[in-house]
């Protein structure tokens, strides 16, 4: 099968801490993979792995086919992945169209995207004069995700989204990524099974920095001691 | 309205504070003193402003601790003094610095090459291209003709060379020739060791990473390095003597130019080389730069020697005969006299009012960069996450690069401003240094108002210590007058530092951790 993200066997080193021991991810293309597993197993490192951030010493990452290791984070960037962290992000001393207008790839991108944009995040147009830390928690979250959106991203790396939001907000946010599945691939990290299982077709469990198992997320939703081992209660 | 009241209460109280010294020290002093003393203190405000953006910008967004800005301050000053006072050294400097500077100019072009030619050993091979540049430049360097001036010699010290150019008496020194080497193979080996050295750095570099395409853009530009290089050697008479001959209002602002130039150079030069390897290490990173800062001071004297020395002002500040000092605007414009008369006072017209213009000036451009660009857009943000700012897909590192230019270009600024109003000393940059620390932790470290409004209080408060110093402040309900002596004026501004810091930690307008 062709994968647009191809991520094999990778470790990573954090200071002299050994934190991945081997991921592997596919990502088909057009899909929404979901990342599970316990806090500290090493999800976000695993995301930061593929972008560059906490660059890989063995293993390989591949994009439409290119090697991403070695390469530099924002080069990695470049190529069309769009990075939404964990707790945000948001710079909090630029506005928020600075926010947006910053992440432009090329001249004219913010222009070019803002009617998409708005017509998914209604709330942002509104704010667009205020200043990033105004924000309220899921506001952040929305410019967050405008923010991956602005240059054209073919894949979307989305850490925790629905962490500490309130449950309509979380509404709000899966129904934006499920119309963002539509344009783009999208690899999720979430801590919340029932939204990770609501919005993925597929899943990865990570256990203490090894992929341990993988597969369709209909599957999984049904195979309650699998859950239970590795997600705890669900 | 009443939030902004309530966030800044603490800031508001200090200002009124200070407000109420300052008209409390007008109200004791005559009206001329007290505009002079202002001034003063708004001349040494921008000069330390100038040091303090910089060092501030640096230390923002790539969190170095650049220990090394008072003596790039200082280098300024004597870059600008070198091409204001001597043109001749400075012309027969450019085309050497040119011709080494072509081979780096071409670094894509080499990137590619050395993709093509990866074989073995290239290590060993890139070492002797070292090797040779070594010693084509350890032959040609010191036979290559510099006019220049002779520190052990009086008469041809930089002291009697600025006494002679302020007293006007400009006598072009006897020009250097080739003597020793031939002009064409001083070229030719200069060309040679540059390009051998740029293209083993890039040989060494090639980790089997494709380059990027090439462009024409890396050929216009050493075409442009090479057409200066060997423009300033062909036409060198002509052209040194148009210098010397040339208004001293136009080659002051030429000597400002290539100061602020070579400031950027400098800084890009020492981000690049050595500040970069060292970013996961910022301890070593201190070190290095308070190890430059000696290395500096020691180059500045082994090059222009230990004595001070002034560097005269432009004709447009310095002039003195009928109708001076003047009274009005258009009387100044006619005589461009050195000094004014405001509010029944002398006033110097560089020190005290084009230097801070120029700091008004440069406060303003640094903030419109800081706020409308897309470069001050990328600085603002590297300044609270870099690690998301790389993920957008930015080259941070280059941004790291052009912030350490600008400030310390700011800063060589800064010196070249400073000189023909305090003279050039090799300690002139260690003061303006220790001033912009205290005003950046009065201002708070990384706020850019900060800077400005710290530096502004440093100069103000040393300013009106060394007037009282003169005239003495009466103690209230005592007969005593306190004058403070010379060493009260540093500790005063430490002792400002102290009070702020315990009021406010993070200083006036810094923000919290």
């Amino acid at each position: 099968m062709d994968y647009l993200l191809d991520v094999q066997d990778i470790h990573t080193f954090i200071g002299q801490y050994h934190i991945l021991q081997g991921v592997d991810v596919h990502v088909p293309k057009g899909s929404i993979t979901a990342l599970l597993g316990r806090n500290g197993a090493g999800k976000t490192t695993t995301l930061k792995s593929i972008l560059g951030l906490t660059p890989p010493r063995q293993g390989s990452v591949r994009f439409a086919g290119q090697e991403l290791r070695g390469l530099a984070a924002f080069d990695v960037a470049a190529l069309g992945i769009g990075f939404v962290p964990e707790h945000r992000a948001i710079f909090r001393d630029l506005t928020v169209e600075e926010n947006l207008r910053i992440a432009e790839r090329r001249k004219g991108d913010y222009a070019r995207k803002q009617a998409f944009i708005f017509s998914l995040f209604p709330d942002l147009q509104r704010l667009i004069g205020l200043s990033g830390g105004a924000l309220s928690g899921g506001q952040q979250q929305m410019l967050a995700i405008a923010r991956a959106l602005v240059p054209d991203n073919r894949l979307l790396l989305i850490d925790e989204p629905s962490e500490g939001l309130a449950p309509v907000v979380i509404e709000h946010m899966m129904a934006a990524i499920r119309q963002l599945a539509t344009e783009a691939t999208i690899v999720l990290v979430e801590q919340n099974f029932l939204v990770a299982s609501q919005l993925a077709e597929t899943y990865v469990i990570i256990e203490e920095g090894r992929s341990v198992q993988a597969g369709a997320m209909r599957d999984l939703v049904n195979d309650k001691a699998t859950i239970h081992r590795y997600l705890g209660a669900a | 309205m009443n939030t902004f009241l309530r966030k800044n209460l603490l800031l508001l109280l200090t200002l009124a504070v200070l407000a109420g010294f300052l008209a409390a020290a007008g109200r004791n002093m005559e009206t001329s003193d007290f505009v002079i003393t202002l001034l003063r203190g708004f001349s040494v405000g921008a000069l330390t402003f100038l040091v303090a953006s910089g060092f501030s910008l640096i230390f923002g967004l790539l969190d170095v601790l650049n220990l090394a800005h008072g003596t790039l301050f200082m280098i300024g000053a004597y870059a600008g003094w070198t091409v204001y006072v001597r043109p001749d050294t400075f012309i027969d400097l450019v085309t050497p610095l040119a011709l080494l500077v072509s081979g780096f100019t071409l670094a894509d072009a080499w990137r590619h090459l050395a993709v093509r030619i990866s074989m073995t050993g290239r290590g060993v091979a890139a070492w002797i291209g070292f090797g040779v540049a070594a010693l084509l430049l350890a032959y040609i360097l010191p036979r290559y003709p510099i006019a220049m001036w002779n520190v052990d010699d009086y008469a041809q010290s930089p002291v009697a060379y600025s006494l002679a150019a302020s007293q006007g008496q400009v006598t072009p020194p006897p020009a250097a020739t080739f003597t020793e080497i031939a002009p064409g193979v001083a070229v030719l080996g200069l060309l040679i060791s540059s390009a051998f050295i740029a293209f083993g750095l890039a040989w060494l570099r090639s980790g089997g990473q494709a380059g990027r395409p090439l462009t024409w853009r890396s050929f216009t530009r050493v075409a442009m390095v090479l057409l200066v290089g060997l423009g300033a050697l062909i036409f060198n008479d002509a052209l040194t003597a148009w210098l010397f001959a040339l208004n001293s209002n136009w080659l002051f602002a030429i000597a400002v130019a290539v100061s602020v130039a070579t400031g950027v150079a400098l800084g890009g030069l020492m981000e690049v080389t050595l500040i970069r390897p060292l970013y996961v290490r910022p301890i070593y990173q201190l070190m290095l730069t308070l190890g430059l800062s000696v290395i500096g001071t020691e180059l500045v004297r082994a090059i222009w020697g230990r004595p001070e020395f002034t560097m005269p002002k432009p004709e447009l500040f310095a002039g003195t005969g009928a109708g001076c000092p003047a009274t009005t605007f258009g009387d100044w414009l006619t005589h461009h006299c050195s000094t004014v008369i405001l509010f029944e006072g002398r006033v110097r017209v560089y020190n005290e009012i084009f230097i801070p213009l120029v700091g008004l000036v440069v406060l303003i451009s640094i903030w419109i960069l800081l706020k409308r660009s897309r470069l001050g857009m990328i600085i603002r943000a590297g300044v609270q996450d870099r690690q998301m700012v790389e993920a957008l897909g930015i080259n941070v590192r280059r941004v790291f690069t052009q912030v350490f230019a600008l400030g310390v270009g700011l800063a060589a600024l800064g010196g070249v401003l400073a000189a023909p109003s305090i003279g050039l000393s090799n300690t002139m940059g260690e003061s303006f240094l220790l001033n912009a620390l205290i005003a950046l932790a009065i201002g708070g470290l990384t706020s850019y108002p900060g800077a400005a409004l710290g530096s502004l209080l440093v100069g103000l408060l040393q300013q009106f210590i060394i007037k009282y110093g003169q005239i003495g402040i009466p103690i209230p309900f005592t007969e005593i007058l306190f004058k403070p002596t010379p060493p009260i004026v540093p500790a005063s501004t430490v002792l400002l530092m102290v009070i702020v810091l315990l009021i406010m930690p993070n200083g006036l307008l810094g923000k919290k951790e």
